[in-house]
């Protein structure tokens, strides 16, 4: 029977090429938004990596005589003096611009041996930026005082770039970087990805420096780490005492949860919009399938009473109508999936394969559910034609 | 082999309800070539259609070899149509989609039959109606007698005991017509098949062992 329709199918070519095309063009829209919410699952359910309750972002700009560094570092040093003495102030930290949540990126690339590695973040911190955000560590350590002295410039690198460069292979002690070896970075720690772009965006590759004497006088932000219960009142005694530390320094205070809340917000409108929009495009092409399906049933009256005059039941019928449509959605998956498989294989978006391979088996189920809704119905009413009068009309 | 016992079919619709049988009561002899006439809408379309289980009678009773048949299942009646019965009809209704081979082969779908036994049957079927050179072209490819000896096949693909014919030779010219009819004629008389025929053509009528004439519904002869 299967052969049978194969060859209906294949007979009727001209007019199931509309059909055939509607069902692999809500396939390829499916197969798009799947990978996109799969992709954002996948990077939701892994863990943040860090903490960002209680932590505050302080933005500034400060600028100081060209020639002395030591001065700076005493200056900063009096400023922290000074937040510390604050009971509500826990812990402080110098750190770059791309502070978590920020969506800044600074970014360098990486040459180890015969690997290269792009689009390393690096954020250069101090040795309390760790423990104010409650950084996990996997192996070795985190910076601390001893780091002063080194013969490599010591590095701690997120657990993603340890892959990319070490695979399971041992990081700790190693050094990177292809340079002559004095001026390579001896690796001290990993620690696990801290999804610092939102909780619905992948963490990316990092690489975490200590501030010192050669950057701290560009330094324009801290991470503050404050006492539960620090409120407004607390952050207007903030502003005026760092105000007043950083004359025409435009200090600007910005609770982190705060940002995330804004950050996984604008990652999810689009994700949204884009959902509505495609389960508009669906309910279209559902629309469409279903009465192309039924037009094609009251088209095929004579025919069906004709089946019925030789020996095929009501049921049989409509099992045969069924059966047609889904094996045109075979047609069009495989030649959908053969499109949709060229994702992963080609790479397009650097997203691992798994994602493209789940996204493709939802789309396949979706379709399938998709296509045998809409034609269980006109199925339905196939098998209730009555013979006599399908074979009467024409 | 068929028998009718007060047979009455009435077709309601909103408006009208018309009687398009009263109190039929035939019986059909195995092997019996019988012919039914009458004017256009006195019921032999009908009649045929109830004999060929296409549609139910709204009283009366009906045997066909023995077997009561207005109690059966929708598949037990399709099992029936698909074993014991053969339809001709006047329009050939044909799947246009489908080769003469394919569509010859169709009954046998319906039932246990492997493709080889399949194409066996439909290929000695097509030879006994004389079209073996054409089992690869599409219905549309042939002429109307052409198509009517392909449906001929297709009846007789699965052997039935009884063959319904409505008007098979009422699209083609009396050449023509008379080919099938000696088909018909020859299949009646080697094989024994039942054939119920309508007709509007009385020289075809009269090749039938017998002749039932239908006016309004009502047997008149
Ligand atoms: N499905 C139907 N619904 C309502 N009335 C019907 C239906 N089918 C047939 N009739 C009516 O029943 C009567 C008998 O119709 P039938 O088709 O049996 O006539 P017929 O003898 O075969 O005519 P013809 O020689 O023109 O084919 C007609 O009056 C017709 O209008
Ligand atoms: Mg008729």
């Amino acid at each position: 029977m299967v052969k049978h329709l194969f060859t209906l199918i294949w007979n009727k070519k001209k007019q199931n090429a509309l059909l055939l095309s509607e069902i692999l063009v809500s396939f390829l829209v499916l197969f798009a938004v799947f990978s996109m919410l799969v992709y954002f699952y996948h990077n939701y359910k892994k863990p943040a990596g860090f903490k960002c309750e209680q932590v505050w972002a302080v933005s500034y700009n400060q600028s100081f005589a060209e020639s002395n560094t030591d001065s700076v570092v005493q200056y900063y040093d009096a400023v922290k003096q000074l937040l510390l003495s604050l009971p509500q102030v826990r812990s402080v930290s110098l750190a770059s611009s791309n502070l978590p949540y920020f969506q800044r990126t600074i970014q360098y690339g990486i040459k180890q041996n015969a690997i290269s590695v792009n689009n390393v973040n690096s954020y250069d911190i101090e040795d309390s930026y760790a423990a104010i955000l409650g950084l996990q560590i996997m192996e070795g350590r985190w910076f601390d005082k001893s780091d002063i002295t080194f013969k490599n410039k010591p590095i701690v690198i997120n657990n993603s770039l340890k892959q990319r460069l070490f695979g399971n292979g041992k990081a700790i002690g190693e050094l990177i970087g292809d340079g002559p070896d004095k001026d390579k970075r001896k690796v001290i720690g990993v620690v696990q990805d801290p999804k610092f772009d939102g909780d619905y965006t992948g963490a990316g590759l990092a690489s975490f420096s200590r501030i010192d004497t050669g950057n701290i006088r560009w330094v324009g932000n801290m991470l503050i780490e404050v006492a539960p219960g620090a409120d407004a009142a607390f952050e207007a005694k903030l502003y005026k005492v760092l105000a007043n530390s950083m004359k025409n320094g435009n200090v600007e205070i910005e609770y982190l949860t705060n940002k995330r809340k804004s950050i996984n917000y604008f990652a999810l409108v689009p994700m949204i919009i884009l959902s509505i929009i495609s389960s508009f495009l669906i309910v279209n092409v559902a629309l469409g399938l279903f009465g192309v399906l039924w037009y094609n049933i009251n088209k095929r009256r004579g025919e069906i009473g004709l089946r019925r005059a030789i020996g095929a039941s009501g049921k049989s019928i409509s099992v045969q109508l069924v059966t047609e449509s889904m094996l045109l959605a075979c047609l069009a998956l495989m030649i959908g999936s053969f499109f949709a498989i060229q994702f992963p294989l080609l790479n397009v978006f650097d997203l691992p394969a798994g994602i493209y391979l789940s996204a493709l088996l939802l789309a396949i189920i979706f379709v399938y559910m998709l296509v045998l809704v809409c034609s269980l119905y006109p199925g339905k009413q196939a098998a209730a034609i009555y013979p006599a009068a399908a074979l009467h009309e024409d | 082999m068929i028998s009718l016992r007060n047979i009455e079919k009435v077709y309601r619709t909103d408006t009208v309800e018309t009687l398009a049988l009263s109190r039929i009561s035939l019986d059909i002899a195995q092997g019996e070539f019988l012919s039914i006439m009458g004017p256009s809408g006195c019921g032999k379309s009908t009649l045929l259609n109830i004999m060929g289980l296409l549609d139910a009678p709204t009283k009366g009773d009906l045997q066909i070899n023995k077997q009561r048949t207005t109690d059966l299942s929708d598949k037990a009646l399709a099992q029936f149509r698909n074993k014991i019965l053969g339809f001709i009809f006047q329009s050939y209704h044909l799947i246009n989609d489908l080769k003469v081979l394919d569509n010859v082969e169709l009954p046998l779908l319906y039932r246990n039959c492997n493709a080889k036994e399949r194409k066996e049957l439909a290929t000695e079927a097509l030879g006994k109606v004389g079209l073996s050179n054409r089992i690869k072209h599409f219905p549309n490819q042939l002429s109307g007698g052409q198509k009517q000896r392909v449906a001929i096949a297709r009846a007789i693909v699965g052997r039935p005991e009884i063959i319904l014919a409505d008007e098979p030779t009422g699209n083609l010219d009396s050449a023509m017509g008379n080919e099938i009819m000696d088909i018909l004629l020859d299949l009646n008389k080697r094989e024994g098949t039942t054939i119920v025929m309508v007709t509007h053509d009385e020289n075809m009528a009269r090749k039938t062992h017998r002749l039932v004439r239908l006016f309004d519904g009502s047997q008149v002869q």
